[in-house]
C-alpha cells in the first residue's frame, strides 16, 4: 500500500483568502462571526449571525470562460484550488496526466444561483431570463466540476455529497485511490456558501444559534455551557494528495503524511450524532493508520456548538481518549463551513504542526457539563504535535475521521 | 440603425461577457473577434430577452447571427415587426 502525503493546500474563509490569513484569524482568538443585517428580512429566521467572506475575491484570475459557470460556492472552491496548486508546485505535465484526480464536495450547488432561478422560476413564472449556466451553477457537482475545468485535470472526479462530512470524505477517498494505486495525485477538499436558505435549514431544527445576534462574536462557542447552536460560514479548503514516491520524485515541500481514515454511518437517526458510531469511526480510522490511542497529540473536534452533537463527540472522545489529549474545534472562529469544514479545519492542523501550537476553541469559557473529561484547549498553547485526528459528522448519521502525522522518512 | 438600440445591446455584451465597449464593432465576428462560444450564444440570446422582454429563441433570424451588427439588426427588425402586431 502506497504511503499519501500533502504536498500543498489553499483556503479562503472568513478570514480571508489565503493561507496566511487562515493561520493569523485562528491565531487572533478573534471571532469571524459577525451580524447579517440582510437575515433579517426573512420571516421565520431567528439567526442573524454568520462568518461571511466579506473581502473582494480575486475573480480577475478565473478567466471569464471558466468564471460563468461558477456560483459563490465555486468561485472560492477554484480560488482555494488555484492557492493549492501554486503551494504545491506541481507542473502542467502532472495536473494535466489522467493520474491526477479532482475530489470536492459542498452540501449543494450554488445557494444565491438557486435562490435567483427560485425567483425567476417560481415567483415571477419567468423561464425565459434563465441563463444558460445557471445549472452549472446550481447542480450538486457544482464545485468539482467548475475546479476540474479550470485547473485542467483529466483525471477521476469525484464529488463526495455528504454535506458537512463531504471534504473530509474527499480527502478520505483520495488518500484510497492513491494508496491502491489507482491515481498518483489528487485535489481533495471542498466549499460552501453562506445564505439565508442554509442557515435556515439548522433554524427550523432549532440548531442554529440565536441568542448571540447582538454579540455575534460570542455567538458560536464549542463544548461551551451557554452553547446554543451552530452559526453558518463560508469558505473552501483545497489540499494536494499526492503519493509519497511522486513528491520525493519532484523534491516536493510535504506538509504531513496520512495515515488513517474511516467513514460509517449510524443508522439511529437523520439528524443527531451518536457516540456509539462516532467511536465505531475513531477506532477504525486509527486502527487504519496502526496508531494507538495514547500516541494522538491533538483532535481536532467536529463540535458545531449544538448541544446534542458536540455532548456526543465529547462523550466518545471521552471514552476513547480520556482527558490528556488536548481537544479544539476551529468553529469558534470560523463558524461551521459545513461541506469546507473538513478541508479547513484540516489545513488548520496543518499550521498547527508547522508552529507547534495548538489553535484554542474561541469562546469556549465554562466547560458544559455534559462536555467535560477532555483536555480542552480554550487558550493558543505551545505544544507539538506529531499525530493527530480529525472528525466530521454530517445528517444523515454519516461520520468520517481522518488520521495524519508529521511526515519523516 | 438607432443608437439607443444599439447601446442596448452593446449593454448586453459588457455585461454578460464582460467585452469592452469600444472593440463592438459592427463587423466583428461573435466567436472568432469577440471569444464567445456556443453557451454564450444562449446567455446572449437569454440577455437580450432580459433587456428588450421578446421571445427571440423562436425567431428564425436568430440562427443566422455571426457578427455583433448581425445581433443589432435582428433585435431592430423583431422589435419592429412586434410593432406592427
Amino acid at each position: 500500500m502506497r504511503r499519501v502525503v500533502v504536498s500543498g493546500y489553499g483556503v479562503g474563509s472568513a478570514y480571508g483568502f489565503g493561507a496566511e490569513a487562515l493561520r493569523q484569524g485562528l491565531k487572533s482568538g478573534r471571532s469571524a462571526v459577525k451580524r447579517l443585517d440582510g437575515f433579517s428580512a426573512y420571516q421565520g429566521l431567528h439567526s442573524h449571525v454568520g462568518a461571511s467572506i466579506d473581502a473582494d475575491l480575486e475573480l480577475k484570475s478565473i478567466p471569464r470562460i471558466y468564471r460563468r459557470s461558477m456560483g459563490r460556492v465555486a468561485q472560492f472552491a477554484a480560488l482555494a484550488a488555484l492557492e493549492a496548486r501554486e503551494m504545491s508546485g506541481l507542473d502542467d505535465d502532472v495536473i494535466k496526466s489522467p493520474s491526477t484526480a479532482c475530489i470536492m464536495g459542498s452540501t449543494m450547488g450554488s445557494a444565491g444561483a438557486l435562490n435567483e432561478a427560485f425567483q425567476s422560476i417560481v415567483k415571477d413564472n419567468n423561464l425565459a431570463e434563465i441563463s444558460g449556466m445557471q445549472f452549472f451553477k446550481c447542480v450538486s457537482h457544482t464545485v468539482v466540476m467548475n475546479t476540474a475545468q479550470f485547473l485542467g485535470i483529466n483525471g477521476c472526479i469525484l464529488c463526495p455529497a455528504a454535506a458537512c462530512a463531504s471534504s473530509l470524505q474527499a480527502i478520505g477517498l483520495g488518500m484510497q485511490l492513491i494508496r491502491s494505486g489507482t491515481i498518483d495525485v489528487a485535489f481533495c477538499g471542498g466549499a460552501e456558501e453562506l445564505s439565508a436558505l442554509v442557515t435556515g435549514t439548522f433554524d427550523s431544527l432549532m440548531a442554529a444559534s440565536c441568542s448571540y445576534n447582538d454579540r455575534p462574536e460570542l455567538a458560536s462557542r464549542p463544548f461551551d455551557a451557554k452553547r446554543d447552536g451552530l452559526v453558518c460560514g463560508e469558505g473552501a479548503g483545497v489540499l494536494v494528495l499526492e503519493s509519497l514516491d511522486s513528491a520525493l520524485k519532484r523534491k516536493a515541500k510535504i506538509y504531513c503524511e496520512l495515515t488513517g481514515y474511516n467513514t460509517c454511518g449510524n443508522a439511529s437517526h437523520i439528524s443527531q450524532s451518536d457516540s456509539t458510531s462516532v467511536s465505531r469511526c475513531i477506532h477504525a480510522a486509527l486502527a487504519d493508520a496502526g496508531v494507538n490511542t495514547s500516541e494522538v497529540d491533538y483532535i481536532s473536534a467536529h463540535a458545531t456548538a449544538t448541544l446534542q452533537g458536540d455532548a456526543a463527540e465529547a462523550r466518545a472522545l471521552a471514552d476513547i481518549f480520556g482527558e490528556n489529549i488536548p481537544v479544539s474545534s476551529m468553529k469558534g472562529g470560523l463558524g461551521h463551513t459545513l461541506g469546507a469544514s473538513g478541508a479547513l479545519e484540516t489545513i488548520a492542523v496543518l499550521m498547527m504542526m508547522d508552529e507547534q501550537l495548538i489553535y484554542p476553541t474561541m469562546n469556549l469559557d465554562t466547560v458544559a457539563d455534559d462536555c467535560k473529561g477532555l483536555d480542552h484547549v480554550s487558550e493558543l498553547r505551545e505544544q507539538s504535535i506529531d499525530i493527530f485526528v480529525k472528525n466530521c459528522f454530517a445528517f444523515g448519521g454519516i461520520n468520517a475521521v481522518v488520521v495524519g502525522r508529521r511526515y519523516t522518512a | 440603425m438607432d443608437p439607443v438600440l444599439k447601446e442596448k445591446v452593446k449593454n448586453v455584451f459588457v455585461e454578460f461577457f464582460e467585452i469592452p465597449e469600444e472593440e463592438l464593432l459592427d463587423d466583428k465576428l461573435l466567436f472568432d473577434d469577440l471569444g464567445l462560444d456556443s453557451l454564450d450564444i444562449v446567455d446572449l440570446i437569454v440577455g437580450l430577452q432580459k433587456q428588450f422582454k421578446l421571445d427571440l429563441r423562436q425567431h428564425a433570424g436568430i440562427q443566422n447571427i455571426r457578427t455583433f451588427g448581425d445581433v443589432c439588426e435582428v433585435v431592430e427588425q423583431i422589435l419592429e415587426e412586434e410593432a406592427r402586431k
